[in-house]
């Protein structure tokens, strides 16, 4: 009696791996049948910030998609199946590189054998990138868009190789670019004048997250981080208490939080100097490696840096 | 074609650890897979630290060595008396602690993180190729997995009854002669191989939830050693293809929804499986009162 149910469980199991099967073959080729293709160039970008330039600079001749979202981590970041097709049916990938994708950047690199996929920063000289330590190990900071002159390199790539894809649109893609240059030249300057209004002791930016490296060096402000390169790695416990030192030392007034970092990180620090008397608040809600929702001001790469400099401006003036 | 490694990758490592699994649960080690996949954080730092680069390759090196010490460490305390469950936590929290501590003190400002570095994520396997001069030959996933799944058949097939009997009975083994200790070391080294394998092709969750559940569920399925070890790894398989539906239909994290396919079928079993299942249970209850009312 068991063996004959056993045998039917067997045969149940079997009928619904075949099932299952079907299933996969019906839908896969019911997805790639329904993907539309109007000969516009397809671009996808891994961190949202440059699918903000694609946007920009390819207008509508290109589809441009992005995979991380607002508020996404990249280095917590994990694809979804409609990722994958995202990547496979893109006739362009730009990412940032310098590591910032982790692992799939090295998976990137192999694709770069099927078609074209250009790391955004690839123009920015070497030796003019802030290293992450000491230990001369080659091991690049990648959060260059905050300095807005060194992502004007990263646009200049993509103008460079969606012209070079698509000659037909060339002018357009050359125009459109130069344009929004332009615009980022504004931007640039708008910091510049903007942080310099910042009396120079106050010049110090204390955030939870590394990733404002690049913006300490360009617009001459102190950057103090409290973990590591990495959202994902622990901070050590003498961490909090240098930098509930220095905040206490400094008399700084401000430290800010970030989209895609959690508070309770900043806020153990914030207790710490507190206890020693000096009251820091924190000064607002910094973009660092993802933008805002999409439709809003802060849903750009312009918005994104506008709000930032406001915010730091507004708490530290 | 994406569709196909995927699903071939899904296999593979279902089945490496389907059938390795059966012998986990029989010893009550389930849980090293989940264990393995901390422990491996100070080899990683250490070929970080040695290599200075966070090349696949020596990452690989790294958390392979780590992943054997963590099985020798647990199988030694384990025969000296340790609780399993009990050596088993001991040795992956502080390894792994040894692991934060390397990277706090040598590594603080790289990002090296496991997820970064090591996993590897089943959505990419078909990129990710391995060519020899030149010439493309398929994910290099598939090849690893292969390999691993190979070696696995070829030392289970050959000593299949010494396995059976020190996963069974290790008196009646040692009385027999067959160095009891000796095949532990090995299905735990078969174990380490394959889940830091399986680590580097697919990702973590996978790895973890495929050791663990479908030979879990193959356990209710049956009381026999050969038939819980080809329905293990069936099982898993079943789970990979429903699970990869299932990311297909949803637009969702392909290893999330195998774990998540693979829970389902193991409820399925504990609900009705036709000897240990709730059902037939309660069958039986019933049957058994309605008897003895009746004599």
């Amino acid at each position: 009696m068991n063996i004959l149910k056993f045998a039917s469980v067997q045969r149940a199991l079997l009928t619904v791996f075949y099932l299952a099967a079907a299933a996969i073959i019906i839908s896969a080729c019911g997805t790639s049948g329904n993907s539309e293709d109007d000969g516009r160039l397809k671009v996808t970008s891994t961190i949202g910030m440059i699918h903000d330039l694609v946007k920009n600079i390819g207008g509508d001749r290109v589809a441009s998609t992005g995979l991380m979202g607002p508020g996404t981590d990249p280095h917590l970041y994990k694809a979804s199946h409609g990722d994958i097709r995202k990547l496979d049916e893109a006739d362009i990938i730009f990412y940032n590189g310098l590591h910032l994708e982790g692992k799939m950047g090295e998976v990137l690199v192999k694709l770069e054998k099927r078609k074209a996929v250009v790391p955004v920063t690839k123009n920015i000289p070497r030796s003019s990138l802030m290293l992450v330590d000491d230990s001369g190990q080659g091991t690049y900071d990648p959060h260059v868009w905050f300095d807005v002159s060194r992502w004007i390199s990263a646009a200049e790539v993509i103008e460079e190789t969606l012209a070079g894809l698509d000659q037909d649109n060339a002018d357009y893609y050359k125009e459109r670019a130069a344009e929004y240059i332009g615009r980022l030249k504004q931007l640039d300057q708008y910091a510049r004048e903007q942080l310099a209004s910042i009396p120079e002791e106050r010049r110090i930016l204390v955030t939870a997250h590394d990733a404002f490296g690049y913006f300490g060096k360009a617009y001459g402000i102190r950057v103090l981080g409290l973990q590591g390169i990495s959202t994902a790695s622990e901070y050590g416990s003498k961490d909090v208490s240098d930098l509930r030192n220095f905040l206490v030392d400094n008399k700084i007034r401000a430290v800010f939080i970030e989209s895609s970092v959690p508070k309770r990180s900043i806020e153990a620090v914030l207790e710490g100097s507190k206890k020693r008397g000096h009251t820091v608040e924190i000064g607002g809600e910094l973009f660092s490696d993802a933008m805002g929702q999409e439709g809003t001001v802060e849903g750009t790469y312009i918005g994104m840096v506008t709000h930032n400099i406001n915010i730091i401006v507004r708490a530290l003036k | 074609m994406i569709d196909f490694w995927i699903l071939l990758t899904g296999a593979l490592v279902a089945s490496c650890c389907g059938i390795l699994g059966a012998f986990l649960v029989l010893r009550k080690m389930a849980m090293i897979g989940d264990a393995i996949s901390h422990s491996v954080l100070p080899g990683i730092v250490i070929a970080f630290m040695i290599s200075g680069s966070r090349d696949s390759f020596a990452m690989l090196l790294g958390a392979s060595l780590l992943g054997l010490v963590t099985v020798f460490l647990i199988q030694m305390f384990k025969q000296s008396g340790v609780q399993a469950d009990a050596s088993i936590g001991v040795v992956f929290t502080a390894l792994f602690a040894v692991g934060v501590v390397l990277v706090s003190l040598n590594a603080r400002q790289v990002d090296l993180d496991l997820d970064c570095v090591l996993y590897g994520e089943i959505a990419y396997v078909h990129w990710n190729t391995w060519s020899m001069s030149g010439v493309d030959l398929g994910p290099k996933a598939v090849w690893l997995l292969g390999f691993t799944l190979l070696v696995i058949l070829a030392v289970l097939g050959l000593f299949y009854k010494q396995f059976k009997l020190c996963a069974f009975d290790p008196a009646l083994a040692a009385a027999l002669g067959i160095p009891v200790a000796l095949f532990h070391y090995l299905l735990m080294g078969l174990v380490s191989m394959a889940t830091v394998s399986s680590f580097e092709s697919v990702g973590a969750i996978l790895v973890v939830g495929l050791l663990i559940i479908p030979a879990s569920t193959a356990y209710l399925l049956t009381d026999r050693l050969g038939r819980m070890i080809a329905l293990s790894a069936g099982i898993g398989v079943l789970s990979t293809v429903i699970g990869y539906g299932a990311a297909v239909v949803l637009d969702a994290s392909i290893a999330g929804c195998m774990v998540c396919a693979a829970a389902l079928l193991f409820v399925l079993a504990f609900l009705f499986s036709p000897k240990h299942g709730l059902v037939a249970r309660a069958a039986r209850r019933r049957r058994l009162s309605r008897q003895q009312l009746g004599a």
